[in-house]
Order: C-alpha cells, then sequence, then structure tokens
C-alpha cells in the first residue's frame, strides 16, 4: 500500500487504485502538526478555546491571533497552516457581508461554513468556468462557531470540504487526547462557565507548556453579545478558577 | 378696381394654429380638451332610422362625465350623434341646428337632412380639420330616411348602417353580423342597443350607459338612457364624517350689519 | 398664376423609433394590519382603448408568507416575478428555510437596481408578515428604492385611490381619530374593515379609471396562511 501512495501521492487531481486522494490526506495530517483548538457549544452560545505556540520570550504574544471574528454573529478558531486561513476568513467575511447586503439579514452558522468548504475543494486546476485559486489543498481545520435564529452553533470544517457540526470538538497537536476527554465531561445542559472550565483544562492537559494567560486565547459567541474575544483580566479570572 | 385674386390671401388663416404648434413644439402646453373616447352609431330600419351612443366622457385615462349626452338635437325631425371633442361636437351640432331653424323661418318648410349634412361638411372642410368632429346625422324628411356620417376634414358618407368613434370597430361587428334591411322597430332598437353594448364593453373610451333615438315618419322618440349595465355597486360601508372632523384653524366673526339703538322712523302718512 | 410654396417637404428622413416599454394598466392596493397584511389587484390588462384580456392576474403568491403584487408592463412584471420566485428556492436550497418578507424586500430592491439604466416598467408592493407576525408592506419604485410603509397604492388609478387611503386608513385630516404616522409599521385597522375599504377603493376606482376594472383579486396574508378571494368590478 506505501507502494502505491508514492506514485500517486503527488497529484492533487489524481485517485489512487484504492480511491483516495492522499494530498488531501495529507493536508489533514498538517492539522495534527498544528496548535490544539477547542470549541464547546452549550445553551447561552458557543466558546473557542486555542493555544498560542508562544516559541521564545521575544515573541509578541498578542501578535498570534487564531481566532477571529467573521460577522459580528460568527467566530472561528483554526488550527494547521494559519496562512491558508486567510484565504478562507476572507471568503467567509465577504459572504457574511454580501448576505446582509443582499437579503438584509445575518448569514446562518451553516451556511457560512458550506461557503468555506466550497473554497477548499477549488484546488489543482480547476473545474470549467470556476477558476481554482490554490494549486493544493488548504492545510488547515476551523471550528466555525456562531448564534443564528436556530441558537448556538459549532462546525468543523477541514481540508477535504467536508463540514460536521459537534457539541464539543477539539482539533490541532492535542486533539485525540483532548477530544476523549471533552466527551467524557461533556453535559447537554452546559452553560457558558461551565464550558471555560472543561476547555481550559482539557487545554492544559494536553498544551506542552504551561497554561497561562498569554498562549492561549479564549472567545465565545453569544446570542446577546454576539462575538467577543476575552480580554485579560477575564482570561485570569478563568484560570484562576482552575 | 383689381379683379385678380390674390391666391396667398384667400381662405381661412390657420397662423394661430401653427403658432400652437410651435409653442408646444417648444415645451408649452395646451389647455386639455374633454374627449367623447364614444361608441355613436345609427342604421335605417323598415320605418325609419335609429341612432345611439355610449354616455360616457373621459380627460385622457379618467371618467370625466358618467352619463352624458351625446345624440344632439338638429331639427324636430333631425338628430346628430357626436364624438370627438366635445365641445367640439356641442358647438357644431347647436350651430347648424340654430342655421336650421333660420332655414324654417324663411322658407317655411321642414328642414332636410341633406341640407344639415351639407352645412356640416362645408363647415368641418373649412375647418382642415382642426375642429374634432366625428358625426352620426340621421332624420326624416319629405324625401324620406336619410343617415349620413361627416368625418373631422369634412367627408360624408350614406349607408344604411354605420358607426363612429374609439368603439366603432366593436359596434360595427354587431351591425355586420346581424343588420337586415327589413328589420322592424324593436329590432332595430335591440341592434342599435347591442352595438352600444359591444362598444361600452370592448372599448375603455366607451362606457356607462346606452342613449338610443328612433325617428320615423313624423315622429321622434329620444330614449335617454335605454339600457343601463352598469349600475355602481352598492358601496361597503359608509363614509360620513362626524361633526367636528375636520379641524378649525381659525375663526373670524364679522358683522356686516351695524345696529344701533335708535328710535324707529315713523313710516305711517 | 401663383403657386404657394410648399412649406412640407412630401417625403422627410424619418427614425423608426423602437419603444421596449408598454403600459398595460390595472392597480394594485395594499394594508398591513397588526396581524395581517392585505394586498388587492385589479385584473384588467389594457392597451390604449382595447382591453386584452379581462382576467390577466399580476398580484402572485410567493410564500405562506408573503404575495407581490406587480403593476406597469406585463412582460417585465412576469420576468420580476419569475426572478423573485427563482431567487428564493436558490435561497431555500442553500440555506434550508423559507427567505422572510423582509429578506424578499432587500432581495427585490437590489434586483430592481441592477437595471438602473435599462429599468424593468414595473411597479410593485410586497406584503405579508415580519418576524414577529405583524402585516408589513413595502412599496417600490421602478428602479429599487423601496420602504416600508402602513398602506400603499400603486398603478393606473393610485392618484384617485392613495388619497382616500390616507384619509381612512391613515386618519389624515380626521379629527379625534389617531393618526397613522409613516413611522409606523402597520395600522390598527381591523381585517374586516380594512377589507370593506379595500372593496370600495376598487368599486370607486372602477368608476373613474378607465383601465381599472373587471375583476377584483384580495389576497389575505395571515398566521393560517395565504387567502385567495375573487370579485367582480364593473366591465365597461
Amino acid at each position: 500500500m506505501f507502494l502505491t501512495r508514492s506514485e500517486y501521492d503527488r497529484g492533487v487531481n489524481t485517485f489512487s487504485p484504492e480511491g483516495r486522494l492522499f494530498q488531501v490526506e495529507y493536508a489533514i495530517e498538517a492539522i495534527k502538526l498544528g496548535s490544539t483548538a477547542i470549541g464547546i457549544e452549550t445553551t447561552e452560545g458557543v466558546l473557542l478555546v486555542v493555544e498560542k505556540r508562544v516559541t521564545s520570550g521575544l515573541l509578541e504574544a498578542d501578535s498570534i491571533e487564531k481566532i477571529l471574528e467573521i460577522d459580528s454573529h460568527l467566530g472561528c478558531a483554526m488550527s494547521g497552516l494559519t496562512a491558508d486561513s486567510r484565504t478562507m476568513i476572507d471568503h467567509a467575511r465577504v459572504e457574511a457581508q454580501n448576505h446582509r447586503f443582499t437579503y438584509n439579514e445575518p448569514l446562518k452558522v451553516e451556511s457560512v461554513t458550506q461557503a468555506v468548504c466550497d473554497l477548499a475543494l477549488r484546488f489543482g486546476e480547476g473545474a470549467e468556468g470556476e477558476k481554482s485559486i490554490m494549486s493544493r489543498p488548504f492545510g488547515v481545520a476551523l471550528l466555525i462557531a456562531g448564534v443564528d435564529e436556530n441558537g448556538p452553533q459549532l462546525y468543523h470544517a477541514d481540508p477535504s470540504g467536508t463540514y460536521v457540526r459537534y457539541k464539543a470538538k477539539a482539533i490541532g497537536a492535542g486533539s485525540e487526547g483532548a477530544q476523549t476527554e471533552l466527551q467524557d465531561d461533556y453535559f447537554q445542559t452546559m452553560g457558558l462557565v461551565e464550558a471555560e472550565d472543561l476547555a481550559l483544562k482539557v487545554l492544559k492537559q494536553v498544551m506542552e507548556e504551561k497554561l497561562n494567560v498569554k498562549n492561549i486565547q479564549v472567545a465565545s459567541v453569544t446570542a446577546a453579545d454576539g462575538f467577543q474575544i476575552y480580554p485579560d483580566e477575564k482570561l485570569q479570572a478563568i484560570v484562576d478558577r482552575l | 378696381m383689381d379683379a385678380r385674386i390674390d391666391l396667398n390671401n384667400i381662405g381661412f388663416d390657420f397662423d394661430l394654429t401653427k403658432r400652437n404648434a410651435g409653442l408646444e413644439a417648444n415645451g408649452a402646453t395646451a389647455p386639455k380638451a374633454t374627449k367623447t373616447g364614444t361608441t355613436i352609431v345609427g342604421l335605417l330600419f323598415k320605418d325609419g332610422l335609429v341612432l345611439g351612443a355610449d354616455t360616457r366622457a373621459t380627460e385622457g385615462p379618467i371618467v370625466a362625465d358618467k352619463n352624458c349626452e351625446k345624440i344632439h338635437y338638429i331639427a324636430p325631425n333631425m338628430y346628430c350623434c357626436g364624438a370627438g371633442t366635445a365641445a367640439d361636437t356641442e358647438f357644431t351640432t347647436n350651430m347648424i341646428s340654430s342655421q336650421m331653424e333660420l332655414h324654417r323661418m324663411s322658407t317655411g318648410r321642414e328642414s332636410r337632412v341633406v341640407t344639415a349634412m351639407t352645412l356640416l361638411k362645408q363647415y368641418l372642410f373649412r375647418h382642415q380639420g382642426h375642429i374634432s368632429a366625428a358625426l352620426v346625422l340621421g332624420g326624416f324628411d319629405v324625401t324620406g330616411p336619410h343617415l349620413y356620417t361627416i368625418y373631422p376634414h369634412g367627408s360624408t358618407d350614406k349607408l344604411p348602417y354605420v358607426t363612429m368613434g374609439s368603439g366603432s370597430l366593436a359596434a360595427m361587428s354587431i351591425f355586420e353580423s346581424r343588420w337586415r334591411s327589413d328589420m322592424e322597430r324593436q329590432e332595430a332598437i335591440d341592434l342599435v342597443k347591442d352595438a352600444i353594448e359591444a362598444g361600452i364593453f370592448n372599448d375603455l373610451g366607451s362606457g356607462s350607459n346606452v342613449d338610443v333615438c328612433v325617428i320615423e315618419k313624423g315622429k321622434v322618440d329620444y330614449l335617454r338612457n335605454y339600457a343601463r349595465p352598469n349600475e355602481r355597486a352598492q358601496k361597503e360601508q359608509s363614509y360620513k364624517f362626524p361633526r367636528g372632523t375636520t379641524a378649525v384653524l381659525k375663526t373670524s366673526i364679522r358683522d356686516l350689519v351695524q345696529v344701533t339703538e335708535d328710535t324707529a322712523m315713523d313710516i305711517s302718512t | 398664376m401663383h403657386v404657394r410654396p410648399s412649406t412640407h417637404p412630401t417625403s422627410q428622413a424619418k427614425e423608426a423609433a423602437f419603444s421596449p416599454y408598454e403600459d398595460h394598466g390595472g392597480t394594485n392596493l395594499a394594508i398591513a394590519g397588526p396581524d395581517y397584511c392585505l394586498l388587492a389587484s385589479d385584473t384588467r390588462q389594457s392597451n390604449g382603448y382595447n382591453i386584452n384580456t379581462r382576467f390577466a392576474p399580476k398580484t402572485f403568491k410567493l410564500s405562506n408568507k408573503s404575495v407581490l403584487a406587480t403593476a406597469g408592463c406585463q412582460p417585465d412584471c412576469a420576468m420580476v416575478t419569475t426572478r423573485v420566485k427563482q431567487s428564493m428556492l436558490t435561497y431555500k436550497h442553500n440555506h434550508n428555510k423559507e427567505m422572510s418578507t423582509s429578506a424578499i424586500a432587500q432581495m427585490l430592491s437590489i434586483m430592481l437596481y441592477q437595471r438602473r439604466f435599462f429599468p424593468y416598467y414595473d411597479f410593485n408592493i410586497l406584503g405579508g408578515l415580519d418576524e414577529d407576525g405583524k402585516g408589513c408592506v413595502y412599496s417600490y419604485d421602478a428602479v429599487g428604492s423601496y420602504e416600508r410603509v402602513p398602506c400603499s397604492a400603486f398603478g393606473s388609478a393610485s392618484a384617485l385611490i392613495q388619497p382616500f387611503l390616507d384619509n381612512q386608513v391613515r386618519n389624515k385630516n380626521q379629527l379625534g381619530k389617531p393618526k397613522v404616522t409613516e413611522f409606523e409599521p402597520v395600522t390598527p385597522l381591523p381585517l374586516a374593515e380594512a377589507l370593506r375599504i379595500c372593496k370600495d377603493s376598487f368599486t370607486s376606482a372602477t368608476e373613474r379609471d378607465i383601465y381599472t376594472g373587471d375583476y377584483l383579486q384580495i389576497f389575505i396574508i395571515t398566521r393560517e396562511g395565504v387567502e385567495e378571494q375573487i370579485h367582480e368590478l364593473k366591465k365597461d
């Protein structure tokens, strides 16, 4: 099997005899090198927590941005090649604004996820009438959080263009361990505060460095306040609770 | 005296018409005249003739009069339906009617339809179509029943059944399919009524009621509103305003008569 | 012999002008109430003094919550309606939900403005229920300017009906009755009275506007859905 792989893993437009697209699978592998990101959907809203790898004391921790706003009611956490995510987030932002302009209403969480996933497949030579924008698949996975008329929702989108809704999801280097932890401790009636505690507890376990306010980033999306990145004081309070 | 005729200075002067056209081309708007979109008809039957007309008058897309009279009196034995500009048909028929009366006075004979027709066509031709009156003239004189159409430019037709106005095609379709030369009086009235109704319902310029005028030897029956196929539907509710609905912005009461206290004048003699 | 010089040459070069627009007449009316919306149109389609057909509906149900009334050039009206319906279906496929009336309102505005320099000859009224279940009426010009109003009349008899609505629905110039301003989204009228006013508007407009008549089509939108009624109007 590994022999065939070496022959078919170069082209993004060629299936292997077993029916696999290796470049896409490798892209998914790339995410496992990225920093850990966790998302939890609660009754009050959706929580996003990411690990920031502050590899040097000289590095300005504030300049690492791994949670971004798409619209006032939509947020996104990423893991993998952060540069690739720029294209996707830009696309999502344009899509959300376009929807507001055309329909005078906010875009649904599932719709923005769908829009991003449509983009994820536009690699290779490009189909007829559609220009490809990347020569290779994106090397990034996204956790898209938002609130719409269907309540708070969390979606996971990966380089294959597949998206799935989760109650709680971890991506990145520590995802395997973290996902098991989330599975064990998640409960339906969870509120945001409980989610904060759970997410940070899990993140702390899978992070190599010691968790502090400088090497994590937390954001929430709620019906009342929309997308909000936690300020340092609020972060400190959660860390102190741990 | 110079016997030569200067061809440039004969006939009517249409300078004002040209001036008005020029003004309109430069953006001025002429006052709008009431037009009778109109269906008017006439036909001969065994003992005489029947004239018919609808009763709608329009001003552009608006109905100006829902029950106007379009069958005009010319002489005791002669009536004339008018289509076109309401004022033109009214004044033209009135004027000819007056001339016919004077003519009767000076000759002491009953008016002839051909006389009225000739006066009308000469008058309209003189004005080169600027008087927009399209007429259906009918009467019964010493030579029998006669029916004419007179166009705004002065041409005339003498036919056994005629229609005019914007509803003329709708009305003519009825005549063409059902007219016969030996019709009875009631048959003729019904056919005229149906022709006018065809105009009323299928031509937007015509509407409301059917007026009919039956002219026979020594007898005229003017059947005003012979048919009323378009009665207004009952309103759903009353729109009477209670007293005090209209705001009073200012009140000013003035004494028009000064009443002074004084001893009454003695008018006894 | 004197010959008068001709001022009008017998033949002159003439440019045959093509006009893509035609006015097919007809009138629309809409009233928004606290829990209903009412849209009404006559069904006469005319051209000049001719009646093309006595029954050409120009108001269309878009969903259980919205109805679109169109007036102007029939093919343009049909095109706009088709495009709105098509976009609504695409939207449903993309977002897995029915379009709200306010979303249709915004989309229609953009659709019309896209043709800013070759507009659809079409004057629209969009009526329905808003997110709170209140009646809503959006009235448009041909190039997409729109606003939410308590009531509106459009088409050939609009000049006859609108002042009547202002007086009877919005209580303008009536002392001792509460005014319904431009800023209020709905009128306080009960449905039965709005229906009576609507019918009287059309029977009266039919009396004086030659392009209005034949049949009256009324759509009543409530929480239960869309009800359609047909009434007779005068045919002259």
